[in-house]
């Protein structure tokens, strides 16, 4: 377009040049007031035995007024009638959660009081103040309760974070009326498994042979672990400076899992299955084996999102290589309770927690919702044994925790699994997938700007 | 649209009004008016931005713990982009990325401008066109991602029943890398290509419409009046659509995250997922920052480029 | 404008139709496979080969939607959000889009890059700053949380939007104005605004669906039950365990309905930019 008029001189050049200057202000005024800090945290722990309190939890099961967390609040206040507490509903999956939970503690946010987190938050919780370590307010008597295990893997540098709630851990899953009609036992070994898993395929037509979860997230690294473990291999050293996945024990892991789908028994599409995926085809009466966790029983007798009934279904421990001691071991999953460290009634929520804890809270969980208690007492209970298959099960199993007392534990589980993850699907080789990931994990565990990328 | 002013536009249509009264008086009172208006969205925008942004920016250059009292940041570093320029993950996510976006934004545009063109010439039925156009748009698009999921999932999605009917075998679309990244082209362009159609669609209508009875006088075949006259007249818009469009691919996030988790591998591993992963999964908001101000950078880079080639000149048009 | 009238068989087989029923086929087909899978049992949602009608049908899931999770009031949170900040999107963009489209500002292309650059930065390293800010302001866990940080990242969008329709109006409606001796204000909502029309439905359709679908800063903000929105409420259906994908499925065709109905309430704006007649010059 023609200019009519020539610009004029002499003025200043625009309203840009203010703009960079107001803009440079801005970013000069919010270097100099960078490393924000949120008011410090209360030293007081606030009056113990009134008031009200907020807990963020995801929905544990069931719904309306059978929700697990609404049953639990509402006994619980009725122990404690001067005690309220308000429920957060979280999303359902984890690291929805902890980047929320990051986000408004780090933000200073006073509430949630209390909030039910993953079991491997708390290296990372820990060594980030997300979390207060509740080995400074309760003795080491209210540790010992718990069944072996879970509450090392709540410690970090010495003081424990979280208080375990319910325990998962992984099953073995089949279907009784197919091997009892082959006359097959329930396997021990993974190579026992892998054969029958064949030869039902073969003779009943069924569709596939044992499913488990392979896609890329976190669950692959707990099915990796029950494999690696039984191998006779660990992720790291005890000490975690450095990555112990370039041995034979890791290839023989990985080359079994890998030799499940090229054998026909695991589909090729495993590597895209989490959870729901591999429910839903053994509640569809498609696969004689499944590895999942204990919610897995009930789903699959429950006419409503199966379509297998009891006598079809039966539970075991996973099993172990050839030559190693059966059981095989299952990897721990589950959930912890944990406090804000902003929280300004902290008396309150170590009553809550304590709550949580005790016989009767575990038993709610055990017998009503058919979670794994924590508590082990009431796991070896014998009403809680009668009550569920599953839980049944629990005590003749044997268990292994991710590796996650490093507070790069999601770089480290992200190593393992988009590496074990490419093997499956075949795009590298099992020694190449494993030197990926060794070298990919060393770099997790010992960069200082947690793990990075 | 008649303000590109590029030579190669003679366009008749315009022709630039003396307009009433002194001229620079005029211009002076007009242009106090424009920054008038523009000064609400203005503040509103940089009150709410400004300080966010500039957060983000410095986070990405210092040393950055996040703690239960706060984000504590030390120092001026550049550690948090070394770290990336090192990290082959990110090259991989940047050059996926980058694929990504053209090829999904190409494929949109010429989609969305046909799908534009076919609307634009429906009598009956328009509105309940657009309506159905619209609904894959306004799906949230984490529900979308487990839509496709669902058809995708290699053992009872549709998909793979579709093709065993057929007796094309059994496909296993999200556990391959390279049928993955096609799965998730196709339901990215499904639910985006409607944002292409409307906007060519809107700026179709509002074309002015001698052009076309001159060229109809004149003979002129269906083809040649589109290449020659619609889409120069369109080139703001598709501009504008291409520009925003390329925007969004850059921050394809929701269908990784949801279909693949970033895999096979690392295969379908984006720049958003990186950021996310940096950011909430490993705490490190540094690294968060430097992957979200770099793509910013990268991003802004990239449209002007588009205008650009366009031609399209901003600004300068009522000059 | 184009108004040639078909007979006979081209009435039926032509080019636009055969070319809109490929369309149908290419949006519609997924959207039938999501309509029929939230009318599925869960039971029924793995079986292979899959059920390509549902068998039982069953409105369990939409039931379920409403009555165990709140869905009512996420629906009710999500339309005041939307609204409002789609309404101020709306207010103050038309009135930049007009500035920067067709008054003669100097700074336009600097201002217009500035827009673009908010756009273009990424959400994910916004939260955290936001979330401190907010927090200071005392404005968590309210629908001010949501609807200022939607309306300041819309606006550039549509502010972009608005003044590429704008600038495709004649300069001569502004003489028009002014000779009648409006006000510029007024020429803009009685002469300029009629004719923008589909520039305006375009950005008002766009900002209620970013706004619609907004996720992030929905979960973060809003933590309360009262204050959720959709996209984070259907994030917490189902349990830890169990992701129901066919409740999650009829939420989102719950969900989408709204929007449905607005476009096609609205669409004549965008159609009466072909017979209003005074678009051409």
């Amino acid at each position: 377009m023609r200019r009519v008029l020539p610009r004029p001189t002499g003025r200043p050049r625009s309203r840009t040049s203010l703009c960079v200057v107001a803009v440079a202000g801005v970013a000069a005024i919010a270097l100099a007031a960078c490393g924000s800090s949120a008011s410090p945290t209360s030293s007081s722990t606030g009056s113990a035995t009134s008031g009200t309190i907020v807990w963020s939890a995801s929905p544990i099961a069931g719904a309306g007024p059978t929700d697990t967390r609404t049953v639990l609040i509402a006994a619980f206040e009725k122990a404690y009638p001067k005690i309220h507490v308000t429920l957060v509903s979280a999303s359902t999956d984890t690291d929805t959660n902890r980047a929320t939970l990051a986000t408004t503690i780090s933000g200073g946010s006073a509430t949630p009081d209390v909030f039910m987190g993953d079991v491997i938050w708390p290296a990372q919780f820990g060594a980030h103040q997300l979390a207060v370590p509740l080995s400074k307010y309760l003795p080491a008597s209210y540790f010992n309760r718990f069944a072996p295990g879970l509450i090392a893997g709540a410690t970090y540098k010495g003081q424990v974070y979280g208080s375990p709630l319910f325990e998962d851990q992984g099953f073995l899953y089949y279907r009784k009326d197919l091997l009892a009609k082959y006359h097959l036992p329930v396997p021990t070994t993974w190579e026992q498994l892998e054969s029958e898993a064949k030869e039902v395929q073969t003779k009943a037509g069924i569709k596939y042979g044992f499913v488990w979860e392979g896609d890329s997230y976190e669950g692959l690294t707990c099915d990796y672990m029950e494999y690696l473990t039984d191998a006779g291999g660990a992720v790291t050293n005890s000490s975690y400076t450095k990555a112990t996945l370039d041995t034979p024990a890791a290839l023989k892991a990985v080359t079994f899992m890998r030799s499940l789908i090229t054998s026909g028994v695991t589909p090729s599409a495993v590597t895209t299955f989490q959870e729901p995926q591999a429910m839903d085809v053994f509640a569809a009466g498609q696969s004689v084996f499944l590895r999942n966790w204990d919610y897995a029983y009930s789903y699959a007798t429950t006419p409503a999102t199966s379509k297998l009934t009891t006598s079809q279904v039966g539970v075991a421990p996973l099993p172990t290589f050839q030559g190693m001691s059966y059981p095989g071991y299952s990897n721990i999953g589950g959930w912890n309770m944990y406090i804000n460290p902003h929280s300004k009634h902290i008396a309150l929520d170590l009553t809550f927690i304590k709550w949580l804890a005790s016989t009767q809270a575990q038993d709610i969980l055990a017998q009503k919702y058919s979670e794994i208690p924590t508590v082990e007492s009431v796991r070896t209970s014998a009403a809680v044994i009668a009550s569920n298959p599953v839980l049944a099960i629990v005590p003749k199993t044997r268990l292994v925790p991710r590796p996650a007392g490093t507070p790069n534990y999601p770089a480290l589980s992200t190593a393992i699994y988009t590496n074990v993850n490419a093997i499956l699907a075949g795009s590298v080789t099992a020694s190449a997938g494993l030197a990926n990931a060794q070298s990919q994990a060393n770099t997790a565990l010992t960069s200082t700007s947690s793990g990075g990328l | 649209m008649t303000t590109i002013s590029s030579a190669a536009e003679q366009s008749p249509l315009v022709t630039a009004a003396p307009p009433v009264g002194r001229p620079d008086v005029n211009r002076k009172k007009l242009a106090r008016l424009g920054w008038l208006f523009s000064a609400p969205a203005l503040i509103f925008v940089a009150g709410v931005t400004i300080f966010p942004i500039l957060y983000s920016v410095v986070m990405s250059l210092r040393n950055v713990t996040v703690t239960g009292s706060g984000i504590n940041m030390t120092g001026i570093t550049g550690a948090n982009y070394s770290a990336l320029v090192h990290a082959s993950v990110y090259r991989y996510a940047l050059g996926f990325t980058i694929v990504y976006t053209i090829i999904t934004v190409a494929v949109e545009l010429v989609i969305g401008t046909l799908i534009a063109l076919v609307l634009e010439r429906l009598t009956a039925g328009r509105g309940w066109m657009m309506a159905l156009l619209l609904i894959p748009w306004s799906m949230i698009t984490v529900i979308n991602a487990e839509l496709w999921g669902y058809i995708y999932e290699g053992t009872y999605g549709v998909l793979q029943a579709i093709f065993q009917a057929v007796g094309l075998g059994h496909p296993n679309v999200l556990g391959t890398s390279t049928p993955a990244i096609a799965g998730m082209m196709v339901a990215d362009i499904w639910k985006t290509t409607p944002f292409v159609a409307i906007i060519v669609l809107a700026g179709l209508v509002m074309l002015p419409g001698d052009v076309y009875e001159a060229a109809e006088i004149d003979g002129a075949s269906g083809w040649y009046t589109f290449w020659h006259i619609t889409l120069p007249l369109l080139r703001p818009t598709l501009a504008l659509a291409v520009m925003f469009r390329v925007l969004q691919a850059f921050g394809l996030f929701d269908l990784p995250y949801v279909l693949t988790g970033g895999g096979p591998g690392t295969a379908t591993t984006s720049l958003a997922v990186l950021g996310y992963d940096a950011m909430f999964k490993n705490l490190d908001f540094g690294g968060g920052a430097a992957v979200a101000t770099s793509t910013a950078l990268l991003v802004l880079i990239g449209c002007l480029l588009l205008l650009r080639t366009f031609q399209v000149q901003v600004g300068k048009e009522n000059t | 404008m184009r108004n040639r009238k078909r007979t006979g068989w081209r009435r039926i087989i032509n080019g636009v139709n055969i070319a809109t029923f490929f369309v149908v086929l290419f949006i519609g087909l997924p959207l039938y496979w999501l309509i029929v899978s939230s009318f599925k049992t869960p039971a029924n949602i793995g079986v292979d080969p899959p059920q390509y009608f549902p068998n039982p049908l069953s409105i369990a899931n939409y039931k379920s939607a409403f009555v165990q999770y709140d869905f009512g009031i996420y629906f009710r949170n999500s339309l005041i959000v939307t609204l409002i900040a789609t309404a101020l999107v709306l207010i103050l963009g038309t009135l930049a889009g007009y500035a920067l489209g067709r008054l003669p500002m100097r700074g336009k292309f600097p201002l217009l890059v500035a827009f673009l650059m908010i756009s273009v930065f990424p959400e994910i390293a916004l939260i955290a700053p936001l979330y401190i800010l907010l927090k200071d302001l005392g404005w968590l866990d309210s629908y001010q949380a949501l609807i200022i940080p939607y309306t300041a990242f819309n606006l550039p969008f549509a502010i972009w939007i608005l003044r590429n329709y704008m600038l495709g109006i004649p300069k001569e409606m502004e003489e028009t104005g002014r000779i009648d001796g409006a006000s510029p204000l007024r020429t803009l909502w009685s002469i300029i605004l009629p004719q923008a029309l589909p520039g305006i439905f375009t950005a008002s359709i766009f900002c209620f669906t970013a706004c619609w679908t907004e996720f992030l800063m929905a979960l973060t903000f809003n933590i309360s039950n009262n204050f959720r929105t959709i996209p984070v409420g259907v994030s917490q259906f189902g349990t830890i365990d169990v992701t129901p994908y066919n409740t999650i499925f009829a939420a989102c065709v719950v969900a989408t309905v709204p929007i449905g109905i607005l476009v096609f309430i609205f669409r004549k704006f965008v159609i009466s930019g072909l017979t209003s007649g005074a678009v051409k010059g």
